[in-house]
């Protein structure tokens, strides 16, 4: 690292707002020549908001933008790519049936006269990859190659546009081990060659590997840049989690002896690398809300698919009251009394282009009275339509209106109501809340412990920490596809709810494998 | 009532596409020097005497029949995503067989027909089946492997014709051919119908069959609107995900709509084989509907009445094709015009449906205060 | 599936503008788009006439039949009126009602699809006579059938082969498998045997049963015959419609020798390079069939089915080019005079 402190980026007040949220607030980011700087948080926390207004595809409300000691606007891209700012998104953009060249090239296509200029990009492309120690070969075509490679080439993309300061959107979630250290080994030459690289993760054993400074994001505000020699893994977790945990209500345990459901031994492999699930056991009870915490990614989709036939898992059980659904298709699981809250609702949720009446249907149209083995009835699905815009609030003109017109907060309650308004015994809720506003979020609780004080046994996998801990009668934390710990929420601490869920301790007390420095 | 009133406000757009398409051909038809007028009126033209009229009628319901059937089997696969082109090769194979089976067997007439028809469905699902299966266990594209099956089809059933199917009798110089299906599986015609009417009796055979067509019309239009089936297709034409994670399989599904969507295309090559030709023939068979089909199943925007309606349509521009040629028109502006039909609808209908959504999504707006600051932040 | 129904509309309208492309052929280079009711003598006999599908312009079989026809408008002053069949065939028996509607007296339908809607029609219009061109026998007294010797004329080709081809390496490209197509293969294969016993003909047909598609295919007539000059043949006779031309690129380019069908392919080729490799084509003379089957009419009130065979020089062989040599042209005349005299009988089958 040299010590060059002179900030190449700087972002001072920096606020965002989006309707019903506010994603930024008061945000400041310093980036100087020659280092990687790693910016941590938890999804949805507002790293990628701030990476977008950094690199122009959102405008601040708020604060300003320098570069060089220059203040800056960015109406788009273009103008962050002619500043000296480059994006290596999450999600490749390549062509695959083009070959290197081809695709680095692409949109900034060499030109002598009205001539493409191949040989000169050719040089240019080389020289790139061997000072960087890339190692493209320009004329392979694209979709010959892995995921690591094709990462190189968008690495590539960014500096043949003369990018100073490059913006890594989570690289290391693509790549397995080896990859990842082949990229730190990458992002060191850059550095050495005194550009700059803003590095984003949730993973904080690769954060404190590879950076120089680490920003930490939470709510959408940075609470401190540090120096990873300085800190501990588990400070680090505090300072994402946060100090203060919400505290829950104190209501009435309604919490039964019986047991709805029951997971035993549950265990998914992956086609390579380590497992996503492995040895998931837990109960709920009538009247309980489960919850399950942890950084997204390890193993929560994996599991509510498995709970809802969605995903065959490869080991373990799945029970409902008596019986042993392991084995059975999602329409029965449905028909036999389990609702479901997918995480995505516009993929998962709702048939986007269909009216409201047919979304009522869905998931349930093979129960009594608006649905049936072979029959449905539009003209009850229409009246439960309606019943439901009006129990839940959904405000939308009327069953007839298409799913796709109504707000995303209108949306989910309806999806919420959906699936509440039928009898159920089991509830599988991701991310309730997530996208709505703060009074349709408020309602959506109430719902959710109205139903549990009902009798519904629930499971609930969430990102928010304060519904989480809200909400559940009982906390277990899922890290790596491995439940690492059963909590009392009541009595949770934020420090060891963070050191849980970042790996950084286990439920023994024990210090985590992969951090030494960490105390006790 | 406001349902009513929600249907017309959905044709007015197919009718203003026909408009656009007719003047479009009308200026075609200039261009190429001959008299739009003229080709309008002969477009219209139903002959002269009562015979020729209820002739002409004849004709177009007879060229109606297989192409509402056609585009009905295209349609089933429509709905869910699916694009079946093999409805081609599927009412080929399933007539073929149709016809053999129908051949070899005497029964008393209406249970004749019967098994006919239900060989002719179970023949065209089972090569629906091949395309079915290679999507869901291999992943095969269905668009390229019914395209293959097409060409397999045509050998195929000259292959049928010619060796297990074959009429003994054939003179060696003859095309081949099936045997002729016996009496009692021939379908009566509508002529006496006409007569009932009081009408002229149409002089070729009026193929009693759209009776069939219709009725399976009216089945399909209510297992499509009304049965479990029918939500779960639709579910996973609009979002298969969303489908899937409600607990509809999309392997299932698309078996599902592929056989069906075949068992239909069964029947397209029925009308005439049962009505009119009593026997498949290669030279005779008339080709192309599967594909045509596709283009009724566009227009009628997949749904039966639609596609009947288009079915009506291209038949009634079919009809008239000879007609033009004598006014001295092209006889492919008969197809031109079908092709601009296609067109001008789908476009009109694109805009109509983009502003119905607009409003839709401002009357959602104005119901909800909380998304009009949205719009305002935004 | 959204994007899926564009893709379809894409299909679907490709599919239909081809279709049109395709049929419309013809009428762009026939210069008679007016054909309803041309003559200028009103009182003329009238005759219609309905081609076989793809319509005038083929600059084949329809053509033919269209020539003959515009002769008879010429020399026997005769009205006429023609019509052309949808793409898919399917409206044949619709034309000739019309025809027949129209008040023509005769009406030709022109290639072997027409038999059995011709024979339906000709019940319900007893007092018109009907003329088909190609196929089997009709039962009807108002239907004549004019067949043509394909197998005569293809036997002489066969034998103009086997003298032409040194190496004797001869192949045969056929639309389809059906009837019409094996009498040419059939006749053809005989004369190469006339002349040289051991030459076994390769023969390749373009679509299987009686599929029509194959003589629409000149990508399909090339990939085929440029397989057979690869492996040493010297001359293939195509009979395969629209596909010919395919058969004459691919021998243009290994400067080897080709026979067309049905007319004079050397004139109506249209390309200097491929005119220097058609040697010559099997003649079908379509035009004199329906020249004098309204002449007969014009006589005697009725057409008589015939036979268009060599002794009548309905079918024959072209010599435009003089590539065939004085010699072998000899040889040929002797062998057409034998089969003339039935002295060597020609089977239409193999």
């Amino acid at each position: 690292m040299t010590e060059n402190s002179a900030p190449v980026i700087e972002l001072a007040g920096i606020t965002k707002r989006f309707p019903g949220v506010v994603a930024n607030s008061d945000v400041h980011l310093e980036v100087r020549h020659g280092e990687v700087h790693a910016v941590v948080g938890e999804n949805g926390a507002g790293k990628s908001t701030l990476m977008k207004i950094l690199y122009g595809m959102y405008q601040p409300d708020e604060g300003s933008i320098s570069v060089d000691g220059r203040a800056v606007e960015f109406g788009n891209p273009k103008d962050a790519i002619a500043a000296g700012i480059g994006m290596v998104h999450q999600h490749f953009m390549l062509a695959d049936n083009f070959t290197v060249l081809e695709n680095i090239v692409l949109g900034a296509e060499p030109t002598t006269g009205l001539r493409l200029d191949f040989r000169a990009a050719r040089r240019k492309i080389t020289e790139i990859s061997d000072r960087y120690g890339l190692g493209l070969r320009p004329d392979r075509l694209v979709e010959e190659l892995s995921v690591a490679d094709r990462q190189r080439i968008e690495i590539a993309k960014v500096l043949y546009r003369g990018a100073r300061v490059l913006i890594l959107d989570e690289p290391t979630a693509v790549l397995v081990p080896q990859e990842v250290d082949a990229l730190f080994a990458n992002l060191a030459e850059l550095r050495s060659a005194g550009l700059s690289v803003i590095f984003i993760s949730h993973k904080l054993d690769e954060v404190r590997q590879v950076a120089d400074r680490i920003t930490v994001i939470r709510r959408g505000s940075t609470v401190a840049t540090v120096e990873p020699r300085a800190t501990t893994s588990r400070e680090l977790a505090e300072l994402m989690v946060g100090s203060e945990l919400p505290t829950p209500e104190t209501t009435e345990s309604t919490v039964t002896d019986v047991v709805e459901l029951a997971v035993a031994g549950l265990g998914i492999s992956a086609d390579d690398g380590p497992s996503l699930l492995s040895d998931i056991t837990f109960d709920v009870r009538q009247g309980e809300i489960v919850g399950f915490a942890g950084v997204e990614g390890n193993g929560q989709s994996e599991l509510v698919e498995a709970i809802m036939g969605l995903r065959k898992p490869d080991t373990g059980t799945v029970v409902l009251g008596a019986d042993d659904m392991t084995l059975w298709p999602a329409q029965d699981r449905r028909a036999a009394g389990i609702g479901f809250i997918p995480e995505d609702r516009h993929r998962q949720a709702l048939l986007l282009d269909a009216p409201l009446w047919e979304n009522r249907l869905l998931g349930w149209h093979v129960k009594p009275p608006a649905g049936g083995r072979y029959w449905i009835s539009p003209r009850l699905a229409r009246q439960e339509a309606a019943a439901i815009m009006a129990d839940y609030d959904v405000r939308a003109p009327g069953p007839e209106t298409l799913a796709d017109a109504l707000s995303g907060g209108n949306q989910q309650k309806f999806v919420i109501g959906r699936e509440m308004s039928t009898k159920l015994r089991v509830l599988v809720a991701a991310h309730p809340t997530r996208g709505v506003d703060v009074g349709a979020q408020a309602a959506i609780w109430d719902r959710l412990r109205e139903a549990r004080a009902a009798g519904l046994a629930t499971v609930l996998v969430s990102a928010d920490l304060e519904e989480l801990l809200g909400l559940s009668d009982t906390l277990y934390v899922l890290f790596r596809g491995r439940i690492v710990a059963k909590l009392d929420p009541s009595e949770v601490t934020p420090k060891v709810l963070g050191g849980y869920m970042t790996g950084a301790v286990t439920q023994d007390g024990e210090v985590g494998a992969q951090d030494g420095e960490v105390e006790g | 009532m406001t349902r009513l009133l929600g249907w017309v406000r959905g044709l007015a757009p197919t009718l203003v596409a026909l408009v656009m398409a007719l003047l479009i051909t009308g200026v075609f038809i200039l261009i190429i020097g001959e008299d739009p007028l003229a080709a309008l009126g002969a477009l219209f033209d139903f002959g002269d005497s009562p015979t020729a009229q209820a002739n002409s009628i004849g004709v177009w319901i007879n060229r109606a029949t297989p192409l509402f059937l056609a585009g009905l089997a295209v349609s089933i696969c429509f709905r869910m995503g699916l694009f079946n082109i093999g409805v081609e090769g599927q009412y080929r194979m399933a007539t073929v067989v149709a016809a053999g089976v129908g051949a070899a067997i005497v029964l008393p007439a209406p249970l004749h027909i019967l098994v006919i028809v239900v060989v002719a469905m179970a023949a065209g699902a089972a090569y629906a089946a091949i395309p079915a299966v290679l999507k869901t266990t291999r992943g095969v594209s269905e668009v390229i492997s019914t395209i293959m099956l097409n060409s397999i089809a045509v050998g195929l059933a000259a292959w049928l014709v010619r060796s297990p199917f074959a009429d003994p009798d054939l003179g060696s110089g003859e095309t081949a051919a099936t045997r002729e299906i016996d009496e009692s599986g021939q379908f009566p015609g509508l002529n006496d119908l006409f007569g009932a009417l009081g009408l002229e009796e149409p002089r070729r055979p009026v193929h009693g069959f759209v009776v069939v067509a219709i009725v399976v019309g009216v089945i399909i239009a209510v297992v499509l609107s009304r049965s479990r089936f029918g939500f779960e297709l639709r579910a996973s034409g609009l979002n298969a995900m969303a489908a899937a994670a409600n607990g509809i399989s999309s392997r299932a599904m698309v078996i599902k709509a592929m056989l069906l969507s075949g068992a239909l295309a069964g029947l397209v090559g029925l009308p005439d084989l049962l009505g009119s030709a009593h026997r498949f023939q290669s030279d005779s068979f008339v080709a192309g509907y599967g594909f045509t089909g596709i283009a009724v199943a566009l227009l009628g925007r997949n749904r039966p009445g639609g596609i009947a309606l288009a079915a009506l349509l291209f038949a009634f521009l079919d009809r008239a094709g000879p007609r033009l040629q004598s006014e001295g028109i092209p006889p492919a502006a008969v197809t031109i015009m079908q092709g601009i039909v296609v067109l001008s609808v789908l476009i009109v209908d694109e805009v109509a449906r983009r502003r119905l959504r607009r409003r839709e999504e401002r009357r959602a707006r104005a119901e909800d205060p909380t998304t009009r600051s949205e719009e305002v932040a935004s | 599936m959204r994007r899926v129904m564009k893709l379809a509309a894409g299909f679907a309208t490709a599919a239909l503008l081809l279709t049109a492309c395709a049929s419309d052929d013809g009428e762009d280079s026939g210069d008679s788009t007016d054909s309803g009711d041309s003559g200028d003598s009103g009182d003329g006999l009238e005759v219609g006439l309905a081609f076989d599908v793809g319509g005038r312009g083929d600059r084949s079989f329809n053509d033919s039949a269209a020539a003959g026809i515009e002769r008879a408008q010429d020399e026997l002053g005769i009205d006429f009126e023609e019509l052309s069949p949808n793409a898919d065939g399917s409206n044949r028996d619709e034309l000739l009602r019309q025809l027949a509607d129209d008040g023509n007296e005769v009406i030709f339908g022109i290639g072997y699809a027409f038999a059995e809607d011709m024979d339906t029609v000709a019940d319900e219009y007893p007092d018109v006579q009907f003329v088909r061109i190609d196929g089997a026998p009709s039962e009807k007294e108002n239907v004549a059938v004019m067949n043509f010797a394909d197998h005569e004329g293809s036997f002489l080709v066969g034998a103009a082969a086997a003298l032409m081809a040194e190496s004797g390496q001869i192949g045969f490209v056929g639309g389809n498998e059906g009837v019409v197509i094996n009498a040419f293969g059939a006749g053809f294969k005989q004369g190469v045997a006339a002349v040289d016993e051991s030459i076994e003909v390769e023969d390749h047909r373009l679509a299987s049963g009686e599929d029509p598609s194959g003589f629409d295919d000149a990508a399909g007539g090339r990939v085929a015959a440029e397989a057979m000059y690869d492996r040493g043949v010297e001359f293939v006779f195509t009979a395969a419609g629209d596909s010919n031309v395919g058969v004459f690129q691919a021998a243009a380019d290994a400067d080897a020798w080709a026979a067309g069908t049905d007319s004079d392919q050397y004139e109506t080729v249209g390309d200097a390079d491929l005119q220097q490799v058609i040697a010559t084509s099997m003649l079908k003379r379509v035009d004199n069939a329906v020249y004098e089957s309204i002449e007969a009419y014009s006589n005697d009130g009725t057409v008589e089915s015939g036979v268009f065979d060599l002794s009548t020089e309905g079918v024959g062989y072209s010599t435009s080019g003089d590539f065939i040599p004085e010699d072998v042209i000899a040889q040929l005349e002797e062998y057409k005079q034998q089969i003339i005299d039935g002295e060597i009988e020609v089977n239409f089958e193999e």
